[in-house]
């Protein structure tokens, strides 16, 4: 008699323990009190525009003495969810629920109420929006995971998120341990049009190359030559043909010592190039030793080539330099006068020629400096970053993002996306609704990723940031997203294919075409 | 034959005490080991886990401890990782050690069934391991995998406790010998030889410390102090040591004699002449650890941006470390940089037993006012730049360069840094241009000695400070016990040593007698570093 009693206390314990192992439910409270503002959410996820088939927008509530926070979903077109937090405040959504409610909801708005328990009782804040666009954004999101940092590198991947979860995977990490033989950094991925059939990154340092995947195949060539000022660096692909633009820049940095601003990226010499994939050969399309061309980027259609350039920097006016102060230290003391405007060059898909240059963006004569021009995939918009100066946005507080209409010449500002902070590293979606891009919105120092969408008046919404399984990821990863890139499918090749390849081969060096 | 008498006292307590008296003292000597190990970890070689341990780092978050993952031997490390913060108390992480590297060795002897004079081999293990950490000195944690120095003992430790139950479960003696008693089969002499070799073991650790590297116990102390903002016991220590000269330990005596006003009056109170102490990079390489300190040295000389700079670089090749963070933390209130000052604030609240910190420091939380109140920020905003230049432009160290190249100063405090720049760097001209804002004033002893040196030079200097004659004396004093050896830079070098108890302080005495190794600085600036690609 005793050991069966014992037997079931055992097993009511059992059953007690897997209950409350199992996942908690949350309910709407009864009574609470109104709060006059809306929640503080870590990330900020409050009246935000969303494609219907993103990872739910897990959250955190950024107060200190709530014990319990409860978050009632409910959908314009039907659907609700109840979910909540504990202690942590860390509001965790089921995907299941998440998706089927944005799917219900798809044009449609999702009316989100937390409620909060203080020691003083329940609390609700005012209620916040989720806008559910029509129009899906593309499922891969590439980019590069590094320190914030300065020269050195150790441990640096090329990462591709699945945005309708939160897998994470390597498409190629270098070498975890540090080894001096091995050393690499990669960078500058880039796809052909949206399409992960191909590919290009570039391997810096030891085992160094242009790494261009076709497929799950993959191959190191070496773009360099006596008329090449560098190796390939900013990349584009042509939107159909094997021809990829780059520039090649002689670049440098310096180390702000008490300013704002912590580094200065300048570049002491840049040309463009173009390498045609199919048959390994590089030729100048720009060199002109007096300008300073660099971030090709060609149309959706391929008749374009967009690109920025500036001109040295001019000495300011009554500023007498000795003769000893050499064109490289005369770049790194005037950095603020480097202006970089937008130009563009017609493209003969057949001949393969170009022609001659005009501009799109001026900013010299404004004073200001642009970067990194994208046209968007109908070719009306060209999005770009524009700072105060030069032309490394990453690092420049005063960097946001701009568009120009093509169609009516217009300029302006994506206000509602843009941060007080920087603004920088961008790329649309395939469909053109939706814009990634890097921000250093969150902490001023490491760039995170945000994503806004971009609607038919060619207006941005308010940007939010790439959810993660735990909301405090961006607060926990000492690292900073690099070029992000949208696609529209999955990395085909494999790590080891990659490593192989940097590992084993040298790379073919490409031939140089005199144009 | 009549039987022999025993001779047995007649009464029960009278036969105890006999017994007592006959049965001659036998110690526990795993427990002997365990005190001893644990009372060398803890009181002795207790700083320099403690220091180990800032510069370790874990957390029980995967996203933090990602740059572990995939690295060899990974589950250790963060095994490691985790049981060193123990040395957050090194009474604490020292017991833990003592208890891995005891056990272990009378499980050895257990799980080998070692009996007699065999017992003596058990201990051969725990000898290496602590033999090796002490001589491997600041390579325990300096650039090198952090978790093995508790992942090892305890791996050994899970791996013969494993192996003892299974002889335990399958052996026909079901009882486990007693820990804290010697075995029934030791002789009394067996007993006494054991407890001195384990004693023996450990004053040999003692030994190798001292006398190989005796640097060591030094400059994590002055580390420790420096995190309890002591900076006079840091000063104290260092002038304790004054006869020992490695790089390590000048650097934290010169950023504790800057945040206590003193870097221009005691500077030359401890012996600059830099032995090139035991120290490897990455893969082993040889380095002079400049890397140690240039991350603190940027910091307590105002150089925030850079102090930044270089621990971001460290971050990036080390991985995080609880020291780095806390460093970034200073630097982000500092520069108010609130979020970012948050973010680090957040992942030291993952970090086991750094409340503390986290609550001095994040109330300063975009309140400026506060961090301004701080006496060590203070101090440190006494020496910020008033403009801003590029890294690039200037020598290296950046700390040193920086100061030598300062026209202009927010305070009196930044003007003695750079003095003593050039006092150090025993760039005279530079610092006799750079003297004349204290005209009038009596300058701290170490101007004053140097002004006084170079006024035969500069005859007119004296002019601008007529209080500083009554020196006159000592400095004629001294260049007349020094002739003889100060015509050639052999019988200088010869001499340094000998005459530094007497005029250890002295500036003239460094600068005839001092750093007489350091080759001449070359006047290569950082710019090559501008010409490194872009990450």
């Amino acid at each position: 008699m005793k050991t069966y009693k014992t037997q079931g206390v055992l097993l009511f314990t059992l059953l007690l323990l897997l209950v409350s192992c199992g996942k908690r439910s949350y309910t709407v409270p009864a009574s609470f009190t109104e709060a006059d503002s809306v929640a503080p959410l870590y990330p900020d996820y409050t009246d935000i525009t969303i494609p219907a088939n993103i990872a739910p927008l897990n959250f955190s509530l950024r107060e200190s003495s709530p014990t319990e926070v409860v978050a009632e979903l409910t959908g314009s077109q039907g659907g609700k969810l109840v979910t909540g937090g504990g202690k942590d405040l860390k509001v965790i959504m089921d995907s299941l629920q998440w998706r089927t409610l944005l799917e219900q909801n798809r044009g449609g708005d999702i009316k989100v109420v937390i409620y909060a328990h203080f020691p003083s009782g329940w609390v609700r804040y005012k209620t916040h929006t989720l806008t559910v666009a029509r129009e899906d954004i593309d499922p891969y999101l590439s980019y590069r995971l590094i320190e914030p940092g300065y020269e050195l590198y150790r441990q640096l991947g090329l990462y591709q998120r699945n945005l309708t979860n939160f897998e994470e995977l390597p498409i190629y990490e270098n070498n975890r341990t540090f080894s001096d033989k091995d050393n690499h950094c990669v960078n500058c991925h880039n796809y052909q049009n949206y399409s992960t059939r191909r590919m290009i990154f570039h391997v810096r340092a030891r085992h160094g190359g242009t790494v261009i995947v076709e497929d799950d195949k993959a191959e190191k060539v070496q773009i360099k030559g006596d008329s090449i000022l560098t190796a390939g660096v900013y990349p584009s692909w042509h939107p159909t043909l094997p021809l990829i633009a780059f520039s090649t820049n002689k670049t440098g940095q310096a180390f702000h010592m008490y300013h704002p601003e912590k580094i200065e990226v300048i570049d002491e010499a840049s040309d463009l190039l173009l390498y045609n994939a199919e048959r390994n050969e590089v030729s100048l399309i720009l060199n002109d030793s007096t300008e300073y061309e660099t971030f090709p980027c060609w149309s959706p259609d391929g008749r374009w080539l967009y690109y920025c350039t500036a001109s040295e920097p001019a000495v300011p006016e009554g500023v007498q330099l000795p003769d000893s102060i050499d064109p490289d230290r005369r770049r790194v003391m005037f950095f603020e006068n480097f202006y970089y405007d937008i130009r563009r060059l017609p493209f003969n898909e057949k001949s393969g020629t170009f022609g001659s240059p005009e501009t799109v963006v001026d900013c010299r004569s404004r004073h200001r400096s642009a970067s990194f021009p994208r046209v968007s995939p109908d070719g009306r918009y060209l999005l770009f970053a524009e700072g105060d100066y030069g032309q490394f946005h990453i690092w420049h507080r005063s960097s946001d993002l701009y568009v120009k209409d093509l169609q009516n010449d217009s300029i302006y500002a994506l206000a509602a996306a843009n941060s007080e902070d920087v603004d920088s590293y961008h790329s649309w979606s395939s469909n053109g609704r939706w814009i990634v891009f890097s921000s250093r919105r969150i902490d001023g120092n490491y760039t995170r990723l945000f994503i806004t969408y971009f609607d038919q008046k060619g207006q941005a919404r308010k940007a939010f940031c790439l959810p993660q399984g735990d909301p405090e990821h961006n607060v926990l990863l000492l690292k900073s997203y690099n070029v992000p890139e949208l696609t529209r499918d999955a990395v085909r090749v494999t790590e080891q294919t990659l490593r192989k390849c940097i590992y084993d081969t040298e790379g073919t060096t490409a031939t140089f075409k005199k144009r | 034959m009549k039987p022999k008498r025993k001779n047995t006292p007649a009464t029960p307590q009278k036969r105890v005490e006999h017994e007592k008296e006959k049965k001659p003292l036998l110690l526990p000597v795993a427990v002997v080991f365990f005190l001893s190990v644990w009372a060398w970890t803890a009181l002795y070689y207790g700083p320099v886990f403690r220091i180990a341990r800032e510069f370790s780092f874990w957390a029980p978050d995967g996203t933090l401890m990602y740059f572990i993952k995939g690295r060899p031997w990974s589950a250790l490390c963060w095994i490691g990782r985790a049981l060193l913060q123990l040395y957050r108390w090194p009474v604490a992480g020292g017991a833990l050690t003592a208890l891995f590297v005891s056990g272990s060795s009378w499980l050895i002897g257990y799980c080998l069934r070692l009996r007699g004079w065999w017992r003596m081999l058990q201990y051969i293990p725990a000898a290496v391991y602590l033999w090796v950490t002490a001589y491997i000195g600041f390579d325990l944690y300096y650039e090198t995998e952090t978790g093995m120095i508790m992942g090892i003992p305890f791996v050994c430790f899970f791996i013969l406790s494993v192996l003892a139950l299974v002889i335990h479960s399958f052996s026909r003696h079901h009882t486990f010998p007693n820990i804290v008693r010697p075995p029934k089969d030791e002789l009394p002499l067996q007993n006494r030889l054991q407890t001195l070799v384990v004693l023996g073991i450990v004053m040999i650790t003692v030994g190798i410390t001292h006398v190989m590297r005796p640097y060591v116990r030094v400059v994590t102390k002055m580390q420790c102090q420096m995190m309890e903002q002591d900076w006079e016991g840091m000063a104290k220590t260092a002038r304790d040591h004054a006869e020992l000269s490695y790089r390590q330990l000048s650097a934290y005596y010169t950023m504790a004699l800057v945040q206590r006003g003193e870097q221009c009056s005691r500077l030359f109170d401890i012996r600059m002449d830099y032995d090139e102490p035991y120290m490897h990079g990455f893969e082993g390489l040889e380095s002079n650890g400049e890397k140690y300190y240039i991350m603190e040295c940027d910091l307590y000389a105002g150089l925030v941006q850079t102090a930044i700079h270089h621990a971001i670089e460290n971050m990036t090749m080390n991985g995080p470390s609880i020291r780095t963070l806390k460093l970034l933390t200073k630097c982000a209130l500092l520069k108010g940089e609130w979020n970012v000052a948050e973010k680090y604030l957040g992942v030291l609240q993952h970090v086991p037993f750094e409340d503390a910190f986290v609550k001095r420091y994040k109330p300063m939380v975009g309140n400026m006012a506060l961090v301004d109140a701080d006496p060590e920020f203070k101090m440190i905003r006494l020496t910020e730049p008033l403009r801003d230049c590029f890294e690039n432009f200037l020598t290296q160290p950046v700390f040193l360069g920086y100061n030598a190249t300062l026209m202009e100063g927010r305070s009196v405090n930044a003007l003695y840094n750079s003095l003593a720049v050039h006092i150090y760097t025993k760039s005279m001209p530079q610092f006799m241009e750079r003297v004349a804002p204290l005209a009038g004033a009596t300058p701290p002893a170490n101007i004053s000695d140097a002004v006084l040196l170079m006024s035969s030079k500069y005859p007119q200097v004296l002019k601008l400070f007529p209080n500083i004659e009554y020196n006159r004396q000592q400095l004629m004093f001294f260049m007349q016990s020094v002739r003889p050896y100060i015509k050639s830079f052999e019988a200088r070098t010869e001499h340094a040593r000998e005459l530094f108890p007497k005029w250890k302080g002295y500036y003239p005495y460094y600068y005839f007698f001092g750093n007489l190794k350091a080759t001449k600085r070359k006047d290569a600036t950082n710019e090559e570093s501008s010409k490194h690609g872009v990450n």
